[in-house]
């Protein structure tokens, strides 16, 4: 889906300007989401807080997977992978003694050329083989860092240290959610402009007719290896902000099935839809512990997998394109004299 | 047949699109066998034939879409025969296809903007960053992109999914992904097919005011005879992969061979 802003009326040559009433709605569900955003940590209490802070880390990676499965259509079982790379790369940065500013390089530039590693020997494959690639890579991580104690806390896990300075310190759920806020921002703001440019189109066309790609001149390996850089970029940051976040990491935080998770998060929000990777990644941290609170933890899977049936079946557009049909229909009845 | 009014100038600078002892041969099969011929510059060319001449793979042999390709493909004096097809769009050859390839799940004006691909696009962090080069680009693919919209009468659905479009539209809608950039050299895979008459006269008038505003060599793969003769000034006439004959659409179509071939009848029958 694209977010191209609707021209009511235009001359062809002039530059086509926004229309008032489009851009004071922009406005005003800018002002809304901020009021919302800055609400959160006043409102909610602070085990609240700390799960919308997860919300916001798992959303800078559903905002890359969205770039690389929803825009770009390449199915990726290791999205999980690449935010666990990022946790641990972190980890093993500052126990070191580096600072977590250094260690965010660091995962850009583990990201970065694990990003390349996976995306130039499945330029030739798409669909279920790249997924199964992309699978062993999962694997893979999983073996070294279940292979690697020292390094890593291996099969126990280990606990990770909270980014403290003055009265910040990151292990409180409010600063955990300034910090993570920090990142979710600027992540939307990339996922959102990116749908406003060339490149974002050609990765649509790579999507949907790699013939039609071509034929327009669109650069399809290229476009592809961007799409894997770019989701594994937001996956490490997502993993450095997890390891500063959440206090611990575990192998089994980045295995298959949280790499299932999160494109379960991306389908049933809405492939393609920067809100709907948002509402997704809400999903599949919220819905658990509504589960919890229920007092039926185990019932997460099975309702969750029965919703997401439903949702494949019978909503293509995910919870995104639920919510702007709603909005059409409203305003259309509003509209009506 | 009047010739199209293209300015000398514009014509002039075209570069020519010809090939040379073109072959084309999957396995033991020649689809297509020694063709040289000069594609008139700046002309809008009828390629005509039976079904199962080389048409198509004639345009897939031009634009880089065909394997097993011997001889030699020329635009101007760049041989283009080993040329990707990325870099033959950038130099000017654009195609459609017989079976229209769209973005379905998009909107008209993302599938006619996606041929603005051609035109000089900022680096891709440039565009991601939304910096200086991206907005002007932006702004100069946008204006190309109404435009061709209102030249092929699809402004008011820009924002329409094309999968909700009739076909004739979604034909279109390909069309000015084509012609976007305006090309120099255009290739169209029997544009008119599946329209009906309605739609085939507001397509013919479409190629002709496109052709008239900016120069090119316009290709059409087209069975319909009498829009040939209508629409171009030059035809080529294939059958069973060879060249059969090349000259206006009237002495092509009048020719013997063209006549059995095509019309399955003798030439004094």
């Amino acid at each position: 889906m694209t977010t191209e802003a609707p021209v009511q009326s235009h001359t062809p040559t002039a530059s086509p300007a926004r229309p008032g009433p489009a851009r004071g709605r922009q406005l005003l569900l800018l002002a809304a989401i901020a009021v919302a955003l800055v609400a959160v940590p006043l409102v909610l209490s602070e085990y609240w807080v700390f799960l919308c802070a997860q919300v916001l880390v798992y959303g800078v990676a559903t905002q890359g997977l969205n770039i690389l499965y929803g825009r770009t259509g390449q199915l990726s079982l290791a999205h999980a992978t690449f935010l666990g790379g990022g946790a641990y790369t972190t980890y093993v940065v500052i126990t070191h003694g580096y600072s977590p500013a250094v260690a965010l390089a660091a995962v850009w530039a583990v990201s970065l050329v694990a990003g390349l590693v996976v995306a130039v020997p499945t330029l030739r494959l798409s669909g279920l083989r790249l997924a199964l690639v992309t699978l062993a890579f999962g694997e893979l991580f999983q073996w070294v860092i279940v292979h690697t104690t020292g390094t890593t806390g291996g099969t126990q896990g280990t606990p990770v240290d909270s980014i403290v300075a003055g009265t910040i310190d990151t292990a409180k759920p409010l600063w955990a959610y300034v910090l993570a806020l920090c990142f979710a921002v600027p992540a939307t703001v990339l996922a959102l402009q990116l749908a406003r440019t060339q490149l974002g189109r050609g990765m649509l066309a790579v999507r949907e007719s790699e013939l039609a790609a071509a034929s327009a001149g669109v650069a399809i390996a290229k476009t592809k290896i961007i799409a894997f850089v770019a989701a594994a970029l937001f996956a490490g940051t997502a993993g450095w902000l997890y390891a500063f976040t959440s206090g611990f990491l575990a192998p089994t935080d980045f295995d298959l099935f949280a790499s299932v998770y999160l494109l379960v998060a991306v389908v049933l929000g809405g492939s393609g839809s920067v809100l709907g990777s948002w509402l997704g990644a809400a999903y599949i941290v919220l819905v658990p512990q509504l589960f919890n609170l229920l007092g039926y933890p185990t019932l997460y899977s099975l309702v969750g997998g029965a919703v997401l049936i439903v949702v494949a079946l019978l909503v293509p557009n995910g919870l995104a394109g639920l919510l702007s049909q709603a909005v059409k229909r409203l305003t259309s009845t509003r509209g009506r004299p | 047949m009047t010739s199209p009014s293209v300015p000398a100038s514009g014509t002039s600078a075209l570069p020519e699109l010809r090939v040379a002892s073109l072959t084309v041969q999957y396995g033991a099969f020649v689809a297509l066998q020694d063709i040289t011929v000069s594609f008139p510059r700046g002309e809008i060319v009828g390629l005509i034939g039976p079904n199962g001449a080389g048409k198509t793979t004639l345009l897939n042999a031009v634009s880089g879409f065909s394997g097993g390709v011997s001889g030699e493909v020329h635009l101007g004096d760049r041989d283009i025969t080993r040329v990707p097809v990325r870099d033959r769009v950038m130099a000017g050859v654009v195609r459609g296809f017989q079976t229209v390839r769209l973005l379905d799940q998009e909107d008209v004006f993302t599938n006619v903007a996606l041929g603005t691909e051609r035109l000089a696009q900022p680096t891709f962090v440039e565009q991601w960053l939304g910096l200086p080069r991206q907005r002007s680009a932006r702004r100069r693919d946008h204006a190309a992109t109404w435009e061709v919209l209102a030249l092929l009468g699809l402004t008011a659905d820009a924002h329409r999914p094309v999968d909700e479009l009739p076909f004739a539209s979604r034909r279109l809608v390909e069309v000015g992904r084509v012609l976007v950039t305006r090309p120099c050299v255009v290739l169209l895979d029997e544009p008119a097919a599946g329209l009906d008459t309605e739609g085939r006269l507001a397509l013919e008038e479409v190629l002709r005011s496109v052709h008239r505003t900016a120069p090119s060599t316009m290709v059409l793969v087209e069975h319909d005879v009498a829009l040939v003769a209508r629409l171009c000034s030059s035809a080529i006439a294939l059958d069973s992969g060879r060249l059969v004959c090349t000259g206006t659409p009237q002495d092509v179509l009048a020719n013997a061979q063209v006549q059995r071939a095509y019309f399955g009848r003798t030439a004094h029958a």
